[in-house]
């Protein structure tokens, strides 16, 4: 772990239009390092935007987005993605591309017309399958995977990417209550065992609370309140960002605050 | 669709490579031996090597040989665009000839004849000239698709519903300057929508060779940047593919090398989309091969093709259009249906 203690990404008056609508309002944020941070809020607040905003995958009308104090707009997509991986929400890849094949591809961004493909990319690829537990699979057409297997799939050829920042945007969206804790305990045992710094986006409140360092709660646009789960979570601040009556207990297992939604308001 | 395909080893793709440019070479050599009059593959290799007597040399170096070597050109770069196509709409449907590049470079040479001849029904420009206006009607035509289509062009079945709609404005325009113009030569304008590769001159093929030499080189650089496009947009960018670029690249690169492609030989359909369907059935997922598999494959089916219209058909010159049609449109159908089962 690194002891800069500057944050990773620092979001500076982001502002994102589409045509007749403001999607993002004049966003400032900062990402921690070495920290999972969870976007969480009603459908539509932005959440999923701003994740991709930070990937450069949408132009800001106004505002930055700094990585490392270098304005994600002046680096090359290839240098991007040596430094930002992005599990989409609902990512596709060819039924019969094999899991091997699809992980390769995370070592892309790597790989220039002079520099092929090496054995810094094997070692990344096997450490990237075995940590997602998918080295058994890998000569599996993707077509034959189930949904819990899939998604380590994708993870894992985002993990081959080795960033130091990795971006997942909603994903337990498909998965059983099985395969959500296995993913998310996934994620968090990247962030704890390698150091990665985490942007999550979840729809799940308990999860999210269960799961961040950070918990940023956004609404039409814009950050409504920003900090700890225990900081977030209280029956005032989920009315006024979820629209909902709720009742907020300390969960007896973890310790972690757990909402349990009572009426909408 | 996944059942048909199992995935093959990388490794196994050169040897398959070697088996296709092996039955190409086969085929074209068959090409000159067969036609009014049978000449032995001895012979035919006898004149090839400069070495063969003078009324074969003439048949086979001055009819034969031409359109078979440019029905390797033509079949091999549409294919090749078919390939870059498919590949970036990730659609086995998308070929040259359903987004509007096809058409329009019959468009771009119908006014190219119809303009540019006098009274007496000669041509006042060099010939050297058609290519390029293959190439700007090709351009336009799929720009045309691509301006229409506008942020809705990165889903790749809208893409083709106005890529259909654009080649039927196009033909539609053919159909009317070919009844109301005064063309040049109104047979070789006919023939050339139908797609033929006789009467083709050595002239004609060093032009299209020319062009299309360093087209073929660009579209192997562009392809090995190319593997991420099997993803959807999101990820495929998210791994350092510069898709809004890449996008325009691929369909301009695509475009010229159709245009070159047909410029002498016609609006031959089909090609460009069962060879590259094909290659990638055989060769596998590599980018680098596939395009090399398709070019085989393509230069395979045309002269193929017009080997059928030759031996079946002779005396009279049926183009080999129509037998790529004949074979590439149930072809389609059979990828439109089991596409249907994969969605469904």
């Amino acid at each position: 772990m690194t002891a800069n203690s500057a944050p990773s990404i620092s979001i500076d008056g982001l502002t994102l239009t589409y045509p007749g609508k403001t999607v993002l309002d004049s966003v400032s944020l900062d990402i921690p390092r070495g920290k999972i941070t969870v976007l969480a809020g009603p459908n539509g607040c932005g959440k999923s935007t701003l994740l991709r905003a930070i990937r450069r995958l949408h132009r800001p009308a106004a505002g930055r987005v700094l990585l490392e104090e270098m304005d994600v707009a002046a680096l090359s997509e290839k240098a991007l993605a040596r430094q930002i991986g992005l599990l989409a929400q609902n990512p596709s890849a060819p039924e019969d591309m094999t899991v091997e094949e699809l992980v390769r591809l995370g070592r892309y961004p790597h790989q220039t017309m002079l520099q092929r493909w090496d054995a810094q990319d094997t070692r990344a690829l096997e450490a990237a399958m075995a940590g997602t537990g998918v080295t058994g699979l890998r000569d599996r057409p993707l077509g034959s995977l189930s949904g819990g297997q899939l998604q380590r799939v994708w993870i894992a050829m985002v993990l081959a990417q080795e960033t130091e920042i990795v971006c997942l945007d909603e994903p337990v969206n498909h998965l059983d209550l099985a395969h959500q804790l296995d993913c998310l305990d996934l994620v968090r045992q990247l962030n704890a065992e390698f150091g990665r710094t985490v942007v999550l986006v979840l729809h799940d409140l308990n999860l999210a609370a269960r799961y961040a360092d950070q918990l940023v709660f956004m609404r039409d646009g814009g950050v409504a309140a920003c900090g700890t789960p225990d900081e977030l979570m209280t029956e005032a601040l989920i009315a006024q960002v979820f629209n909902v009556d709720a009742m907020i207990i300390t969960d007896p297992a973890y310790g972690r605050p757990l909402c349990l939604p009572l009426r909408t308001c | 669709m996944s059942l048909l395909v199992t995935p093959l080893s990388a490794s196994r793709a050169p040897s398959m490579l070697v088996v296709m440019a092996s039955a190409l070479v086969l085929l074209a050599l068959c090409g000159v031996a067969f036609g009014s009059s049978w000449i032995p593959i001895d012979k035919v290799a006898a004149v090839i090597l400069g070495v063969g007597e003078k009324t074969q040399s003439l048949i086979v170096l001055q009819l034969r040989l031409p359109r078979v070597v440019i029905a390797i050109l033509a079949g091999g770069g549409m294919a090749v665009a078919g390939f870059l196509l498919q590949k970036i709409t990730r659609n086995s449907l998308a070929s040259p000839g359903v987004l509007g590049v096809i058409d329009g470079g019959a468009l771009g040479v119908v006014i190219f004849l119809a303009a540019l001849s006098n009274e007496s029904n000669t041509l006042v420009t060099s010939i050297v000239f058609q290519p390029l206006a293959a190439m700007a009607g090709a351009t336009v035509g799929i720009a045309m698709v691509f301006l229409l289509s506008g942020r809705q062009s990165v889903s790749a079945i809208r893409l083709l519903l106005f890529g259909i709609a654009v080649g039927a404005v196009a033909k539609a325009l053919v159909m009317v300057m070919m009844l109301i113009g005064p063309i040049y030569r109104t047979s070789q304008a006919a023939r050339w929508i139908a797609g033929a590769v006789n009467e083709v001159n050595w002239t004609e093929i060093q032009i299209t060779a020319l062009l299309l030499l360093p087209l073929l080189i660009l579209a192997l650089a562009v392809a090995r940047k190319l593997p991420p496009a099997d993803l959807d947009e999101v990820s495929a960018r998210s791994v350092g593919l510069d898709l809004p670029v890449f996008r325009i690249l691929v369909f301009a690169v695509a475009a010229a090398l159709t245009a070159v492609s047909v410029a002498f030989v016609g609006a031959i359909g089909f090609v460009g989309l069962m060879a590259p369907h094909l290659a990638r059935l055989i060769v596998g997922r590599s980018t680098v091969a596939g395009i090399i598999g398709s070019f085989l494959l393509g230069a395979f089916m045309l002269v193929g093709a017009d080997l059928v219209v030759r031996v079946l058909f002779s005396p009279t010159e049926v183009p080999a259009g129509t037998v790529t049609a004949i074979i590439g449109a149930p072809y389609f159908l059979f990828l439109l249906m089991s596409k249907q089962r994969d969605d469904g």
